[in-house]
């Protein structure tokens, strides 16, 4: 090891001065490489984000959104979707003909100014300027058929497209007509004229920005009203931590990224706009329902327990199994006690460990349950962390639906 | 003459001419620079020459200089070798230097708040030049800063150096010990991955086990019960702020009391119960400048230079994914250092061993010169302290494998089997089965049960020999309804398996014999098993993984499998029967999944 201590001064000054310019060489040809491994950073850490979205997508969205995007019709649309990546198809058959429309205005005139020059008595043309004229007169001539062959073509697209959105509307997957509708070749009917105005989803909603910041501020504050228009859906929840849902902004980020992946720019076709559920069902007459929908439970525990005795409302286990697994998706979570306490021996824990802590002395285990559903943040379980079931099944089940969940749980 | 009240340059140049008036002045700045040296006594030194004047000026720059005045003169030319220091105490300074000046760089990158800080280590890795090589450069220099520091303690113990006079000087290295530690641990938490805030919180819960203190310790910590925003930015100022000046200032104390009592001498070199350091005679006086200076520069080269080296290609930081106080990772264990602690604990009582053991350990380490007062530094009487040295070292390495994730760590092998093909990088480690190239992937139902044919068989015989079999005993169908509820698309779920397409997708197949060849490593866990790799497309660029493992279950009571007088495994029977009226086992059927995007570039 000794050799290592050059003995002689000139040696090691010799030394240290290579191994300085050596480590300069070499922190100098990491930087020339440094924006490539950047670039290439940023596109691995972009193809990770879309996994950690996928596994979060399937986990959490695809229940209403369905497993490949394509949405389930009366619960929530399908984000694997044309529509709202801004694939309009009967806007582009529009659009083209009102450039065919407008080629034809300027070809007119030319042909006009064609024309006067022709017939302009003042100034004859010389004959050789005539020759020239007649050729121009042919050539424009020939565009104008060809925009009007472009005009046919788009138009006959157009009524194509239309019928085969009626078909769908026929199979039912277009639940916001309930009828049929004529389409005719002036193309004024129900179906174009939605078009028209809706032909995107952030046309549709009005949107000012881009659609990242759509899809991101949606899954941030969820979506006040989807309730209504998916009455069978349980409403666009509020999904980040910020608005009191359970996901970080990374993770918000993460499933924004893998719900852009779905994009396919200019390769989207009609067969997927057909594929997508892409309506919810509104109202005949966009009112709310004649009959008000029973009053949520709430979260005063000792007032639905009275309320329960006035009402003799009786809970059952089979519909809260189903509840409980499905409408509320409470076993996400409540599976395998790694995220929140396992639902098989919810009862037999209550009653052997919860009810034994100070705190819930004189408890019985229903006024238990109904307090963890109803206030969660209350009280944690030791070992899960707080803020982390959402605040709102109170105010999301009625007296009814919260019996049937407390008698399922309590065979648990 | 000069209105100035000094004579000015111009003044010189008239006197002396232009070009001595410039050199006297140049000359006349290197000496003040250097505190002492002018051109020519530099020019002597470095070229290995005796100094020309007297005194000897090289002296004088550690009498009036500032930087110098805190090392010594000259030095033993016995404790200039590679023994007995090995050069220990050195690095332990270069890497304390190392650690601030790659850290200062880093924290202009940072913010410690658990929204923004995973985000900033991605733009360091992302958008700033050099970013990643200064991060895996303070984060490799921590590391071996304790190693060092722990060796340079073994070191002292070795050699006796810690007796008289030296016995305060221990204790303050001591200290710096545990100082050297806690700033890695506090820093360990800052990326605010996976793998920093389960190693802390790991290594934080220890504290937790302390009577009456622990709770209140932990949550001045933390600043909550959990780790959140209050326990980043308290351990953040531990980080840059309140440790490095505990260690700046011992650091000063035990470099100072080095200095007084001089660099102990090999044992060997003096009498028994004297100590000679200080006394070194003139012809064993190896001078600071120029031979230890040209030294420590060479060394500074060679260390920067083995490290710059080994960042570049042999070393890169870890960063797993975001923080998340709702998944906990397979295999968490505190960082390496902490170990031994992890490992006292799996012996019993969490207060004994993580906390008073620990304790026990380093009250008597700090003790330890004031309770072997033997005056003779030679090995050859000192037997006992080297064979207390060498248990010392065997019992920290054994407690640290035992801190290891796999022993004695009740994991069921399902879950286990499964993880090792599938975790994500992690000290440039990754599960195998990320490494399939993307275009090998090939959509379809895989299942290692093929791999257990006899060769003479063909392979599409064999398959649907399998198929017909997992079909006729319903073990197919539970597959299916466990990708279901796994959320797998309706129209991606595969009809039945297929061939492993072995000679397109080699890796694929790799993958596929690994996984049969740890599920045959559990027969008694996992009998009558077979594994399924089902891949399926989900997005343009992103393929679904779904690993499936199926097996009759037996009977576990305290994570061991049960077995039965022949030393079978008890198995656990359905309620169904066969047709000869045997009762079936009961299937029991496990599943992850994983998703891989074309540019995630695993299998680079």
């Amino acid at each position: 090891m000794n050799i290592l201590f050059i003995r002689s001064i000139e040696g090691r000054i010799l030394a240290g001065i290579t191994m300085f310019v050596g480590m300069m060489i070499l922190v100098g040809w990491v930087a020339i490489n440094e924006e490539a491994r950047m670039q290439a950073f940023v596109q691995q850490h972009t193809g990770r984000s879309i996994e950690r979205g996928a596994e979060l997508f399937a986990s959490l969205c695809s229940e209403c959104h369905g497993e490949e995007g394509y949405g389930a019709g009366d619960r929530a649309p399908g984000l694997n979707n044309p529509h709202l990546f801004g694939y309009d198809p009967v806007g582009i058959q529009t659009a083209a003909v009102t450039n065919a429309n407008r080629a034809l205005v300027r070809l007119n005139k030319d042909m006009a100014s064609l024309l006067e020059e022709m017939t302009d008595t003042e100034n004859p043309p010389s004959e050789e300027r005539q020759n020239e004229i007649v050729a121009a007169i042919a050539a424009v001539e020939e565009r104008i058929e060809e925009q009007n062959l472009a005009i046919d073509a788009a138009v006959a697209e157009r009524i194509s497209i239309l019928e085969t959105l009626n078909t769908a509307v026929e199979n039912d997957l277009y639940p916001l007509w309930d009828t049929v509708v004529d389409i005719e070749q002036t193309g004024d009917n129900e179906l174009e004229v939605f078009f028209n105005s809706n032909g995107t989803r952030l046309a549709q909603v009005g949107w000012g920005g881009d659609l990242h910041g759509y899809i991101v501020t949606t899954l941030i504050h969820g979506r006040p009203g989807s309730a209504r228009v998916y009455p069978n859906g349980t409403g666009m929840a509020a999904w980040s931590q910020t608005a009191g849902g359970p996901l970080r902004q990374d993770q918000i980020e993460d499933l924004a990224a893998y719900i852009l992946n779905w994009d396919k720019g200019e390769a989207w076709t009609m067969e997927d706009f057909i594929a997508v559920a892409q309506y919810g069902k509104p109202l005949a007459d966009g009112s709310l329902p004649s009959e008000p929908p029973p009053p949520p439970a709430g979260d005063n525990v000792a007032g639905i327990l009275l309320r329960w005795e006035l009402e003799e409302i009786v809970g059952s286990a089979v519909s809260g199994e189903l509840l409980y697994d499905q409408e509320f998706g409470c076993t996400d979570c409540h599976r395998d006690g790694a995220s929140a306490p396992d639902t098989i021996g919810t009862a037999t824990r209550i009653r052997n460990e919860r009810l034994t802590l100070p705190q819930f002395s004189g408890y019985t285990i229903e006024q238990y349950i109904i307090e963890s559903i109803t206030r969660p943040g209350d009280y944690v379980v030791d070992g899960y962390s707080s803020g982390l079931m959402p605040v709102n099944f109170g105010a999301r089940m009625t007296d009814q639906q919260l019996a049937d969940i407390v008698a399922y749980l309590l065979t648990q | 003459m000069t209105i100035l009240p000094f004579p000015s340059f111009l003044d010189d140049v008239k006197e002396k001419g232009f070009k001595k008036a410039v050199f006297e002045g140049i000359d006349d700045s290197v000496e003040r620079l250097t505190a002492g040296l002018n051109v020519q006594d530099l020019r002597e030194a470095f070229r290995g020459e005796a100094a020309s004047r007297r005194p000897n000026p090289r002296l004088t720059p550690h009498a009036d200089g500032f930087w110098l005045h805190m090392r010594p003169s000259y030095f033993n030319r016995d404790v200039t070798g590679m023994y007995p220091t090995f050069r220990l105490g050195w690095l332990s300074s270069y890497f304390v230097f190392f650690e601030t000046i790659t850290g200062i760089l880093l924290m202009l990158w940072y913010t410690p708040s658990p929204e923004i800080a995973y985000g900033d280590m991605l733009t360091i890795l992302s958008n700033v030049p050099l970013g990643q090589l200064m991060r895996d450069m303070h984060r490799l220099g921590a590391e071996f800063m304790v190693a060092v520091v722990a060796m340079h303690m073994m070191r002292t113990w070795i050699t006796g150096s810690y007796k008289k006079p030296r016995q305060f000087t221990w204790f303050t290295g001591l200290l710096l010990l545990v100082i050297t530690g806690f700033l890695s641990f506090s820093g360990y938490l800052l990326p605010w991955d996976q793998l920093s805030l389960w190693a802390v919180t790991i290594g934080a819960s220890m504290a937790e086990a302390t009577p009456v203190v622990g709770e209140q310790v932990n949550l001045l910590l933390r600043g909550a019960p959990e780790l959140g925003a209050n326990g980043l930015l308290r351990f953040y100022l531990l980080h840059v702020l309140a440790l490095p000046a505990l260690l700046f200032v011992f650091f000063g104390v035990h470099y100072y009391k080095v200095v007084i009592h001089g660099h102990s001498l090999p044992p060997q070199k003096e009498n028994i119960g004297e100590d000679t350091a200080k006394r070194v005679p003139l012809d064993k006086r190896v001078y600071f400048i120029p031979d230890m200076l040209t030294y420590e520069m060479m060394w500074l080269g060679a260390t920067t230079f083995i490290i710059t080296v080994l960042c570049i290609w042999f070393y890169h930081a870890p960063l797993e994914n975001h923080a998340d106080p709702q998944v906990t990772p397979l295999g968490t264990t505190a960082p390496w250092y902490f170990l031994w602690i992890q490992g006292a604990l799996k012996l019993g009582d969490k207060f004994f061993w993580g906390v008073a053991f620990p304790t026990i350990a380093l009250g008597g380490l700090a003790l330890l010169p004031y309770l072997d007062v033997t005056p003779s530094r030679r090995y050859a009487h000192r037997r006992f302290m080297l064979t207390l040295a060498c248990l010392l070292i065997s019992v920290s390495t054994i407690l640290s494998y035992m801190g290891l994730a796999k022993f004695a760590v009740q994991t069921s092998a399902e879950t286990e089997i499964v993880h090792e093909l599938t975790f994500e990088p992690a000290h440039s480690k990754v599960g195998i089965g990320r490494t399939i190239p993307f275009d090998q992937m090939i959509v379809g139902a895989y299942t290692t049960a093929q791999l257990h044919y006899p060769d003479e068989m063909s392979v599409s015989d064999a398959i649907a020999a399998i198929n017909a079999e997992v079909a006729a005993n319903g073990q197919y169908e539970q597959m299916i309804t466990e990708l279901k509820d796994q959320h797998v698309g309706a129209n991606q779920l595969p009809l039945r398996f297929r061939a492993i397409p072995a000679a397109e997708a080699p890796t694929l197949m790799r993958v596929m014999e690994e996984f049969a060849h740890h599920l045959e490593a559990e027969p008694k866990e996992l009998p009558n098993v077979w594994g399924a790799l089902v891949i399926t497309d989900n997005q343009a660029g992103l393929k679904r993984l779904d690993w499936v493992v199926s097996w009759d279950s037996v009977l576990i009571e305290a994570g061991h499998v049960q077995l039965d007088d022949n030393g079978d495994p008890i198995l656990i029977y359905s309620d169904q029967v066969d047709a000869e009226g045997n009762p079936i086992p009961a299937r029991r059927i496990y599943s992850d999944h994983l998703f891989i995007h074309e540019a995630s570039a695993y299998f680079d």
